[in-house]
């Protein structure tokens, strides 16, 4: 079943005098489960990609559809609303709320959402225990590592049970250790859950954990490619 | 998480910061009160000066009169008319008098003098002139006869600091040369012992007597026991002259009337200037003098005299001590205008810092399903809060200040003194208890917060998402 559908898909910018594709005639689509990154060089349109799946950017031509809602349909509350549903976003500087502790960045979306008190409770625990931080709920940001910080970030993501997680350069700010649990993490997620996981990176320890590999060059897919890693 | 729990939170994560806004938020207020109280607490007490000393609430004159104030314009007063005036519910008395012009001499000193002809036991119901008779002054010889005297050392020295003040009570003069309840009693008698003076009220019936205002009396050198003469020009341009011996000392709180103040009866004034059964004015003693009671109480007295006669307020016959306190009151408010000025640009230089700080947070919180309305909210009662607490710290800490400045107003000496007496002014600073005033103040601090949230609620509205999150 796919959960992502991007159709012929092209976004150009004219902030300057120069019209810039970032991203160029793409048509992709992610199944439930995938665990895929999408890598490049630099200005590759990694990044436009993923905000374009994530509905945080609209495409200047073609189609995306997420969990069968088409994108350019939706007037801008409504994507905000669509995002807080179906998409789980985490970025590579962690962005969680430094006024609140870990449990309540976990919890926040949820409370967003209207999650009753005590059910918001219960998932905020799972997910902290998931994420390896079950003693550390009322810890604030700064009174936590990096990685720390990035499985919180994760938690929070999955808290609402999204239909994906769209992580920008997740591990970019992580040492090797963190890394690395960081991954231990959503890929357990990824196969316990089938928790589909797309990556934008340009870390080699992702894309080894990966189980799909989307190369993009000038906006264009120019490689996309399955592998193993799993087994 | 209440999205108030979080406007707090958020408020203390940079502590420095929140302080600095508040503070400035705190001076502002209190600054601009103490102003304000200062100000509008001046005036205050030069509009009631004049209106207890001079002129009252309310006269009834002859349509002239105002622009051309003398005896020829003066009126006779119907008693039918005075009863049917006295009906008014707010009309205590109305209470007549002759003000016209006179040189006094004493001795070999001469002064322009403003004569005031009232029944002594009526007039106590508009002016009061019965309860500022001077009972104790700090005559020179008074002083010289305290410094014999083993006095306290601050008393010592507030005694030759206010050396020729008059007191019409003891507890003022106790007041002014700053000795506390604890130590009057040992105190008081030594002081009346050395300063009290002597002089009494008019009494209604007697011929041949005057009351005059301090600053003549030390100008004439005259005290109560001397003669007085006054020449002048009666009803019709007759002659006036007349001899009086000066029975009392009045202190008039309005330093010009004092200097050139000298009462006589009614029936002494009418004699003097040679216009048997006539006023120039009355005064009309009214029970509430607050501005709309004021109005409507003119406007029904206007009714009952027609138009031979007018009914003038206070505001009409003061119209250039009113334009002067206008004059004063604009400027003052350019510099509050100023102060806040100042305060508006600090407060929007904390609100640009804290939105192109937490450009990026505002990105996240969108991107993963925050309306924008909602934080815009967040972030508009953070400020709110900011300001709030600015504004009810600034309130609270100017209330002892304005309290104690309307108790004990501050009172100039030497120069300063001078300089107020000059412009013929008390010298003394009172504060205006909390009015409305105090009101403006508040709205007006919220308004600048209102524009400071507004710019940052649009901001909010048209934060791109991504390019917050590249942030």
């Amino acid at each position: 079943m796919n959960v992502v559908e991007i159709n012929d898909v092209y976004k150009t910018y004219h902030d300057t005098e120069v019209e810039v594709r970032a991203v160029n005639g793409v048509t992709l689509s992610f199944t439930k489960g995938d665990f895929a990154v999408i890598v490049g060089p630099s200005g590759s349109g990694k990044t436009t990609l993923l905000n374009l799946i994530g509905g945080l950017d609209q495409p200047t031509t073609g189609e995306i559809i997420v969990a069968g809602h088409r994108l350019s349909e939706l007037k801008p509350s409504e994507l905000i609303d669509f995002r807080m549903e179906h998409v789980g976003f985490v970025f590579q500087s962690y962005n969680l709320i430094p006024v609140l502790t870990a449990a309540e960045n976990v919890g926040f979306i949820m409370s967003l959402q209207k999650w009753p008190k005590e059910k918001r409770m219960a998932r905020t625990g799972e997910l902290l225990e998931a994420v390896g931080l079950a003693d550390r709920h009322n810890s604030r940001p700064s009174q936590l590592s990096g990685g720390q910080q990035q499985r919180v970030a994760v938690a929070r993501a999955l808290a609402p049970r999204p239909e994906f997680i769209l992580a920008d350069e997740p591990t970019a700010n992580l040492d090797s250790k963190s890394a690395e649990t960081l991954l231990d993490i959503m890929e357990k997620l990824n196969r316990e859950e089938e928790m589909t996981f797309i990556f934008s990176t340009h870390d080699a320890r992702v894309m080894k954990r990966a189980r799909r590999v989307i190369t993009l060059e000038d906006g264009k897919v120019v490689s996309d490619e399955r592998t193993n890693h799993r087994e | 998480m209440k999205d108030r729990q979080l406007a707090w939170r958020n408020l203390w994560r940079n502590r420095k910061r929140t302080l600095i806004t508040a503070a400035s938020v705190f001076f502002a207020i209190f600054f601009a009160l103490i102003m304000r109280s200062f100000q509008l607490g001046t005036y205050d007490k030069m509009y009631s000066d004049v209106i207890r000393s001079y002129s009252g609430y309310l006269q009834l004159q002859h349509p002239s009169y105002l622009d051309e104030p003398g005896l020829d314009n003066g009126l006779i007063l119907d008693p039918e008319l005075t009863r049917k005036l006295e009906q008014d519910p707010n009309v205590e008395a109305v209470v007549p008098r002759i003000e016209s012009f006179a040189l006094a001499a004493a001795g070999n000193r001469t002064q322009g003098v403003m004569v005031i002809g009232v029944e002594p036991e009526r007039e106590s119901k508009a002016l009061n002139i019965r309860n500022r008779i001077v009972r104790y002054k700090l005559t020179p010889g008074a002083v010289e006869a305290l410094k014999g005297e083993e006095l306290p050392g601050r008393l010592a020295k507030n005694t030759e600091l206010f050396a020729g003040e008059a007191f019409t009570e003891a507890e003022d003069l106790m007041s002014v040369l700053g000795i506390s309840k604890k130590d009057s009693a040992g105190l008081l008698p030594l002081l009346r012992n050395h300063t009290s003076f002597p002089g009494s009220y008019l009494s209604a019936g007697e011929s041949g007597y005057a009351i005059i205002g301090n600053g003549l009396s030390d100008y004439l050198e005259a005290v109560p026991g001397d003669t007085i003469v006054l020449i002048g020009q009666g009803y019709h341009g007759t002659s006036a002259a007349g001899l009086y011996v000066v029975k009392g000392v009045v202190s008039m709180p309005n330093p010009e009337i004092d200097n050139r103040f000298v009462c006589l009866t009614l029936d002494d004034a009418r004699w003097l200037y040679g216009a048997p059964d006539m006023a120039t004015s009355a005064i009309i003693a009214i029970k509430d003098g607050s501005d709309k009671v004021l109005t409507a109480t003119q406007q029904r007295l206007g009714a009952v005299t027609g138009e031979d006669l007018a009914v003038r307020n206070w505001k009409e016959m003061n119209a250039l001590l009113l334009n002067q306190m206008e004059a004063d009151n604009r400027s003052g408010a350019i510099m509050i205008g100023i102060l806040y000025l100042v305060i508006a640009f600090g407060v929007f230089g904390t609100v640009l810092m804290m939105m192109a700080e937490r450009r990026r947070e505002f990105g996240m919180l969108v991107s993963i399903g925050m309306r924008k309305g909602r934080l815009a909210g967040i972030v508009g009662l953070e400020m709110l809060l900011m300001g709030v607490i600015g504004v009810i710290a600034g309130v609270i800490a100017s209330l002892p200040i304005v309290f104690l400045g309307h108790l004990r107003p501050l009172r100039f000496t030497g120069e300063m003194a001078r300089m107020y007496e000059d412009y013929g002014f008390e010298p003394v600073m009172p504060m205006l208890l909390p009015d409305t005033y105090y009101l403006w103040q508040v709205v007006v601090v919220l308004l600048i917060l209102a524009v400071a949230i507004a710019f940052s609620i649009r901001k909010i509205f048209k934060l791109n998402v991504i390019n917050a999150l590249r942030a």
